[in-house]
């Protein structure tokens, strides 16, 4: 058929040719451990990090001062082989130890991590976890103070349409401090001679004004200050002016934050309060060291860079900023711009066990074994790679093919079927996995011990417990953002809504994930030391007791108040649409109050943007929650509920709890302390239940428990990949 | 012809401007903060305000007209930017430009879709024509079926088969990912069934049509072989409204599809046109419009241009 055979032929060139442009895509290098993460990694860079996906990662690339022991929670040694702590828990020195090396061979020293700390503590790092550098002394200040710096270096209170009075105020700010410099350059366009006169009762004149609330006379007043700031806008002077200040910046680190770098192999952490928890934070990935020269991209010769090698950067001049491939202070906003191309592979040098070689978007990262890294033998494999799904399905799919080991998010709508199977096959073996237990066998190596599955069970499914609560938020407030008077207001109607809750029938019947059910926040066994208190059960009659005590009573097959006779308000109960969870275990609990308690309760399902803005502005009666730790210490949780905390979105406010929370932060002495915060707890969730515990987070896994080694079950969940194993 | 070419190069930035204005404005409106994460966790106000302002999310206007330089290039011609179409940081993929986004994405998606494209087109053509030369026989109700299935099917449901039997029972496949032969056929061969049974059904009619016609009983009793008739006179005209819906078809298979990409793990920038909305990254959704824009006004373009040279006739 010559005519088909013409019209078939361009189809078949074509296709030729994109066989061919795609089997020239270049692949990377087989791996030992295939593992799917929670999503794709967002950036390798330990400061700017915020998702688990990414502290994963962290917790391999990077290895900081200390670690934990990801099975007990112990406080191990990692680059420091030794460290002292001050009996007022204040000031922490640490030794590091002199083989530690960064994967292209130069040492890692003290100055490495005074590098990394300070950068996540600078507001031009644009970092979600700077605050959690604000335990150490002056951190917090040195973040305003930059914060403030840069903002007076963009403030032009004259062009544009209203002034306020602060863009006024850094206005003037910026021009004192710049007159009363004795370093200022000369690349600044400030004029030769100044009518200092003029200039102070022109400054004088705005202040006045910007206390009185209307600058806009002062300031067209201000003949002299605006040909002034009109000079320095030119981008040679702000060039020079944003050097300065940067300069100004680094002065400041060096006088007021309290880390010192003793030597290369020491380092002194200087904090504001005892923190007794402070070797457990730092284990966090926030406060993993980076490389200075591959962060900045520091263009330098052969002499300097033998130099670096041999005892690290800090021994050179770092050079010029033009010599800096990544990082150059912005004239426009006089921020250190930082370009985050050093995060990728090729230029990422870290100094963990694993480097990442590959990472291409949305496809795999692989990290292949640190060459230089001190303590090889802790490596059980060389290579790992980290693949994407963005369709839970897919990826499970992908596992049952074998072409992944391990699953670290499962989250398909037959999860639960697949839970059932796992547990059909426990109970078949209960009798030998309890005489296992016994012998004290990890879970995995039981499973692996037992006879193979058959049809309709498996044992390549794992729940594991985590270090997160799902919870609701009661609106704490007096009044309801409309003006209304808030039941939600008293201690006992909010008992009332939490022991009318039957937390057990929702992980059984509507998560079907059977989570622990939690009375409490803090989830058990996860901090070394410290024992939750419980909280209160479920027991509908005692919470119609709590609803009667709170002054209302039954009428005609309704609540009303004792003393107005106003009905007990329709309850709004707020959740976000992002998945399905929390829908179902809204409707249930809806459901229980209807039926149990008697009240009349309205959804609000929003799109996660709505509810956010919804939680943030107080738009609600009852909203869904959820949370998980950061650090190995109660206030990671109990924080939350502190009067005026960035997180404390129900608008709680207890003296008696913020009182605890003062006394724990001042207490040095680890076993007081946690009777202090045991109580502050108790009390939070047996009398004043600002929030509804339901369960602890639990998070689903799939691995082949014959072949796979080294995933930890313990509630913190602290995966770390140099101990992954997959056995032939 | 030139001047028509001229006039649509001239009126796409134009085009391009408005609906950079649109999408930007509609972007903005988009509730909530996207330097803020689904985790849950919220930094105190200082570093919140201090994050606002990096990213000059505090002022629309600076926003809109910043950007505005830097993606087109005006801001690098005039010394004030260091490169030109730069379409800024990802506002959630913290790593990532979306320059860097788009050159690691749209090839995959464009192979892909070309992959898809080519395939409806072999697909549908030759189903149509079949259907066509013999209305009412049981191969054109044979294809007339398949190409109901392709239409109404959803690609979800395709994919998750083709996967089940190719990748797990089988065992032929590799499931996911991007990078040989076998990753491209199963997405391709889903992208493309809603266009095949679309394409066949226009090519079914408009062979219908054609063989009706006049021209083809003068060629049929001049002696021109059946074969010829069929494949050169008829299909040459019946083939025109395919060739109006390729264009578009084309920019839309090309740009990567949600479904397919998420269900394949196949690495395109159709995950984005959604994910991106999601979490009002402003600045992605600004890069995968401005792509699909473009790719959609050129598809045009070069459709009505084929048009023209296959029927002169035709005033475009």
């Amino acid at each position: 058929m010559p005519a088909m055979a013409r019209l078939l032929l361009p189809f078949t060139a074509i296709l030729a040719a994109l066989v061919l442009v795609i089997s020239l895509d270049d692949r990377p290098p087989d791996a030992d451990v295939v593992f799917v993460n929670r999503g794709d990694v967002f950036t390798l860079d330990p400061q700017r990090m915020t998702y688990l996906q990414d502290f994963r990662m962290a917790m391999t690339l990077y290895e900081g001062l200390v670690q934990w022991r990801n099975d007990t929670f112990e406080i191990v040694p990692a680059v420091a082989e030794d460290w002292t702590v001050s009996d007022d828990y204040r000031v922490y020195r640490f030794e590091l130890r002199d083989d530690a090396r960064w994967s292209n061979g130069d040492p890692v020293t003290a100055h490495d991590f005074r590098y990394a700390w300070t950068r996540g503590m600078l507001p031009d790092t644009a970092a979600n976890y700077s605050n959690l550098f604000f335990h150490i002394t002056g951190a917090r200040e040195f973040f305003n103070w930059r914060t403030a710096q840069t903002r007076r270096f963009v403030a032009d209170p004259w062009t544009g349409g209203d002034v306020d009075p602060e863009t006024a105020l850094a206005m003037v700010d910026r021009l004192t401090a710049l007159r009363d410099a004795d370093d200022r350059p000369a690349a600044i366009a400030w004029p030769q001679s100044l009518d200092a006169t003029a200039f102070e009762d022109q400054i004088d004149a705005i202040r006045r004004a910007a206390d009185e609330g209307n600058v806009a006379d002062a300031l067209a007043e201000a003949t002299l200050l605006r040909s002034i700031h009109r000079d320095l806008d030119n981008r040679r002077s702000r060039a020079a002016e944003a050097r300065w200040m940067w300069q100004r910046a680094r002065q400041r680190i060096d006088d007021t934050v309290g880390i010192d770098v003793i030597d290369a192999r020491t380092i002194e952490i200087t904090l504001d309060q005892p923190t007794t928890y402070f070797l457990d934070l730092i284990c966090f990935g926030t406060y993993r060291p980076v490389h200075r020269p591959t962060v900045e991209g520091w263009q330098v010769d052969e002499q300097t860079r033998s130099t670096i090698a041999g005892a690290g950067w800090h021994a050179v001049d770092p050079p010029a900023f033009a010599d800096r491939r990544w990082v150059d202070l912005d004239p426009a906003t006089g921020r250190l711009d930082q370009n985050h191309e050093w995060a990728k592979p090729p230029h990422l040098v870290t100094n963990g066990t694993h480097v990442v070689t590959h990472w291409r978007y949305k496809r795999e990262m692989v990290a292949e074994a640190n060459p230089h890294y001190h303590s090889p033998e802790r490596i059980r494999s060389e290579t790992i790679k980290a693949r994407s799904f963005e369709d839970p399905n897919t990826a499970v799919l992908a596992f049952e093919s074998g072409q992944v080991d391990w699953l670290s998010t499962v989250g398909v709508d037959y999860e639960a079927d697949m839970l059932a199977q796992r547990r059909a096959y426990e109970q078949r073996h209960a009798d030998a996995i309890a005489a296992m237990k016994n012998d004290g066998l990890h879970m995995d190596e039981i499973l692996a011990r037992l006879p193979e599955p058959q049809r309709g069970e498996r044992r390549d499914i794992h729940v594991l417990n985590t270090f997160g609560t799902d919870f609701f938020h009661f609106n704490c407030r007096e009044q309801l953002n409309d003006g209304r008077d808030n039941p939600f207001a008293d201690p006992l109607v909010r008992r009332a809504f939490v022991q009318s809750v039957d937390r057990e029938a929702i992980t059984r019947e509507v998560t079907r994930l059977n989570e622990p059910v939690a009375t409490t926040i803090i989830p058990p066994d996860s901090i070394p030391g410290y024992d939750p208190p419980q909280g209160l059960p479920y027991n509908v009659d005692r919470a119609r007791e709590s609803l009667r005590e709170a002054g209302w009573k039954r009428d005609g097959g309704r609540w009303v108040h004792e003393e107005t006779g106003e009905p007990f308000p329709v309850v709004h109960l707020l959740y976000s649409t992002l998945g399905t969870r929390f829908r179902s275990i809204s409707i249930v609990l809806k459901a229980m109050w209807e039926e149990k308690l008697g009240v009349q309760v309205e959804l609000d399902g929003k799109d996660t943007k709505f509810y956010r803005d919804d939680l943030r502005q107080g738009n609600f009666m009852i909203a869904r929650g959820g949370w998980f730790g950061d650090y190995g210490d109660p206030t990671t949780f109990l924080e939350l509920f502190r009067t005026g905390d960035g997180n404390n979105h129900r608008g709680y406010s207890s003296e008696y709890v913020d009182d605890l929370l003062d006394q724990a932060a001042a207490e040095t002495d680890p076993e007081r302390r946690f009777e202090i915060l045991h109580e502050c707890e108790r009390f939070l969730f047996q009398e004043d239940v600002p929030a509804l515990t339901i369960c602890n987070y639990v998070r689903v896994y799939m691995y082949d428990p014959t072949r796979m080694r080294g995933l930890t079950h313990h509630p913190r969940l602290t995966q770390y990949l140099w101990q992954l194993e997959v056995q032939p | 012809m030139t001047t028509m070419i001229a006039r649509r190069l001239i009126q796409m930035p134009l085009i391009l401007l408005i609906i950079y204005t649109l999408t930007f404005m509609l972007a903005w409106l988009i509730p909530g903060n996207p330097l803020e994460h689904d985790d849950g966790r919220e930094p105190p106000e200082e570093i919140r305000q201090a994050l606002l302002e990096q990213y000059n999310l505090d002022n629309p206007v600076v926003f809109y007209w910043d950007y505005l330089g830097k993606a087109t290039g005006v801001s690098w011609l005039i010394g004030r930017h260091d490169r030109p179409f730069d379409l800024g940081p990802s506002l959630t993929h913290d790593n990532w430009t979306v320059n860097e986004i788009l050159a690691a994405g749209l090839p995959v998606s464009i192979t892909l879709g070309f992959s898809a494209i080519l395939l409806a087109c072999v697909i549908g053509l030759t189903a149509g024509i079949v259907g066509g030369v013999r209305p009412g026989s049981l191969s054109d109700y044979a294809t007339l079926i398949i190409a109901l299935i392709g239409i109404s099917l959803p690609t979800f449901v395709i994919g998750t088969v083709l996967l089940m039997v190719f990748g797990v029972w089988l065992a032929v496949a590799p499931i996911g990912g991007w990078g040989g032969v076998g990753n491209v056929l199963l997405p391709a061969l889903t992208l493309s069934m809603p266009f095949a049974a679309y394409i066949a059904r226009l090519t079914r009619f408009g062979m219908i049509d054609q063989l009706g016609m006049d021209y083809i009983r003068t060629a049929r009793a001049k002696g021109v072989p059946e074969k010829r008739v069929v494949l050169k006179h008829a299909l040459k005209n019946a083939f025109l409204p395919v060739l109006s819906y390729l264009g578009p078809a084309a920019a839309v298979a090309m740009t990567g599809s949600f479904v397919v990409e998420k269900v394949f793990a196949v690495p395109g920038i159709g995950i984005h046109f959604v994910d991106a909305v999601l979490s009002k990254d402003i600045t992605l959704i600004m890069g995968v419009v401005l792509v699909y824009s473009t790719m959609l006004i050129l598809f045009n373009l070069i459709v009505d241009v084929t048009y023209r040279w296959i029927d002169p006739r035709i005033e475009v």
